[in-house]
């Protein structure tokens, strides 16, 4: 029998049971949806999560930060990582990273989470010491001034602010603007009891937006105050960080760099650079992704289960129509294949539907994640904190759920076909 | 001059059934010739064993002992595909139609000439031929719930004819239609072995329907007792 034949007689045969196959293959249309919308959420997850963190990053930069092992953690928290270790980072070390070869310069960063007042609105921002030239120089993309201008050597008393410092609500109600006098406050922990501090500033520039996380690079929420001033004022010369820009972003540059310094210091600093973070976030979200298939797998196997099922069911009333076809010489093979076209194109249909199924509900599931919810039903840019989650549907996604939604189908069916084919003719004709 | 192998041929053919625990011999040694064109009625009572020889002698199922040849090729001797094919050149006809019952009369007898591979046009044309040959040219977009029961055997019988089979191989062809009916049906059957040569082995037991045979062989506890030519 032609495999057209065979498609066309097996077609025919779920046709007849229009409901029985609907629900079998409604089974395979869920599991493949769930693999589906859960995978393209992950993707568009990760694809925001390393947009944000690109957004702030400079690929030819490192960040050294005291204690080994402690990482990028132990920078962003200002030094929490290295809390377990005596050695500290001080801002003359930037003289000896700047020795090694292929380093082109090198900042010190000191940090504090601190207020802005101004006027009657106070607002909470990361205090930030820095030394303004190598700054621009490292991060000569975001370090870039929107208003105002950043000059190598400031004044003491000039700040530098983030945009979302200037303009924090996002609506033109600006917390402070260039020239503004404005009041920085923070908890001076030194002492006991632990006091605020004040101390008035100009703003000479506000930044332009950055956006994303800025987990290591410039970022919108922070206040930039000149090195020499932050050493004095948080009366330390301990640095919570040193940002290294390299000649190139060369894997080999990256990794002789990282060991020189690490080398440099003991091996009491650990020195992470940006493509580093960027592929442990990366290997989280495949783990995740991962588990997240498996689980969507379970649901496709008991769909599996459930055409297995149907399929001995149906075997059992189309015994006499077996007997017939095997009566009107045909082949235990081609009876096999029908039973298994049935599957297929059950299969077929489950990964059809449950491909435009699953987009539908991720693109659902992202709206609601990223609390646009009715915002974004009527077409408004759906945030929350910055989160825009696109749903990705790759071809290597689509393609596998498609495949694996058939081959599903296929294994099920294996055995009620192989039972379908094995019936003895003069038994199957015999059976009521 | 060769003759020509007889068309079924049966040697000392047994066939022993465990019922429970109960061997029953259903064939005790059946000794068989059919030639070609020959027009013979397999007469006997329920439980004679003529159904069990329609199944040895259709390749749908297997002797205990002794052989049949069909075409001169021992049955026993072939595998499971050799014996489907082999099944290609015997046109079954069942008492109860056994017609696909999705499928319109068309489809059914199409549907035996898809199984021996042949294309769509000339299987179409091929069984619209037969269902005119059969007499239900106009019928033959009906399915088998539609028709009547002589209509569905028409039916059987056009799709038995399909491949052009070595012979005809009727289970009670008239057991489950009405008398009149009965009679054109036999009169079809009758037809097709006078002017077209088609060899046909009838089972029955209905005495008034073997007599249109050109012989009769009767059967009883699974042994033939009785062989008439009627010739």
């Amino acid at each position: 029998m032609k495999v057209g034949d065979v498609f066309s007689y097996a077609f025919g045969a779920i046709r007849l049971r229009k409901l029985r196959a609907g629900l079998t293959t409604l089974g395979v249309v869920i599991g493949i949806a769930a693999i589906v919308a859960l995978l393209a959420i992950s993707q568009g997850l990760q694809v925001t999560i390393t947009d944000q963190l690109k957004s702030g990053f400079a690929t030819d930069t490192l960040i050294v930060s005291p204690g080994s092992g402690g990482g990028i953690f132990s920078g962003m928290g200002g030094g929490i990582g290295g809390a377990s270790s005596d050695f500290s980072l001080v801002v003359t070390d930037t003289q000896i990273i700047n020795e090694i070869e292929d380093v082109v310069t090198s900042a010190a960063i000191i940090q504090e989470i601190g207020y802005i007042k101004s006027g009657d609105r106070t607002v909470t921002a990361y205090v930030v010491g820095v030394d303004f030239a190598v700054y621009s120089e490292i991060y000569g993309s975001t370090f870039v001034a929107e208003s105002g201008e950043i000059v190598p050597n400031p004044d003491n008393d000039t700040v530098v602010v983030g945009k979302r410092v200037s303009d924090r609500w996002e609506n033109g109600t600006l917390v402070c603007n260039v020239d503004d006098a404005v009041e920085i406050i923070w908890t001076n922990t030194t002492v006991r009891p632990p006091r605020n501090e004040t101390y008035t500033v100009t703003v000479v520039a506000v930044l332009k937006e950055i956006g994303g996380l800025s987990l290591t690079g410039p970022s919108d929420f922070a206040v930039y105050i000149p090195l020499g001033q932050a050493q004095s004022l948080f009366g330390t010369d301990e640095c919570d960080r040193i940002i290294v820009k390299l000649a190139n972003e060369d894997s080999s540059t990256i990794e002789a760099v990282s060991e020189a310094i690490e080398d440099a210091f003991s091996g009491q600093v650990s020195v992470t650079s940006s493509t580093a973070i960027l592929n442990t976030i990366s290997s989280i979200f495949s783990t995740i992704e991962l588990f997240l298939a498996g689980i969507a797998a379970i649901s496709l196997l008991v769909a599996g289960v459930g055409i297995m099922n149907i399929m001995i069911v149906s075997l059992m009333e189309r015994t006499r129509e077996i007997g017939i076809l095997k009566a009107l010489g045909m082949k235990s093979r081609t009876v096999l294949a029908i039973f298994i076209s049935e599957a297929v194109i059950v299969g077929l249909m489950g990964a059809i539907f449950g491909i435009g199924l699953g987009w539908v509900l991720a693109n659902v599931a992202a709206r609601v994640f990223t609390g646009g919810g009715f915002a974004a039903a009527t077409g408004q840019r759906a945030t929350s904190g910055g989160f825009v989650i696109n749903p990705v549907l790759t071809p290597t996604v689509m393609l596998g759920a498609f495949g694996f939604g058939i081959a599903v189908s296929i294994i099920f069916a294996i055995y009620p076909a192989w039972r379908a084919s094995k019936l003895k003719p003069v038994d199957a004709l015999r059976y009521e | 001059m060769v003759l020509a192998k007889p068309v079924v041929e049966t040697a000392d053919l047994k066939k022993t059934y465990i019922l429970g625990k109960v061997p029953v011999n259903a064939l005790r040694g059946v000794n068989l010739k059919v030639e070609k064109g020959d027009f013979l009625a397999i007469l006997g009572p329920s439980g004679s064993g003529k159904s069990t020889l329609l199944n040895m002698i259709g390749a749908l199922d297997k002797p205990t002992e002794g052989k049949v040849f069909i075409d001169g090729v021992d049955v026993s001797t072939l595998n499971d595909n050799q014996l489907a094919d082999l099944r290609r050149n015997i046109g079954f006809v069942f008492q109860f139609f056994n017609l696909i019952p999705r499928l319109t009369a068309r489809g059914n007898v199409e549907l035996t000439l898809s199984i021996a591979d042949l294309g769509k046009n000339a299987r179409r044309k091929r069984a619209e031929e037969l269902l005119e040959t059969v007499g239900l040219k106009e019928r033959m977009k009906h399915k088998p719930a539609e028709l009547s029961g002589g209509e569905r055997q028409r039916v059987a019988i056009a799709r038995a004819l399909a491949n052009n089979p070595r012979f005809l191989l009727m289970d009670e062809p008239t057991g489950n239609i009405d008398s009149k009916t009965a009679k054109e049906i036999m009169g079809l059957v009758k037809r097709l072995n006078k002017d077209e040569g088609v060899t046909i082995i009838v089972i029955t037991h209905d005495q008034q329907l073997a007599t249109q045979a050109k012989r009769i062989v009767k059967m009883l506890d699974g042994s033939i007792i009785k062989e008439i030519d009627q010739l």
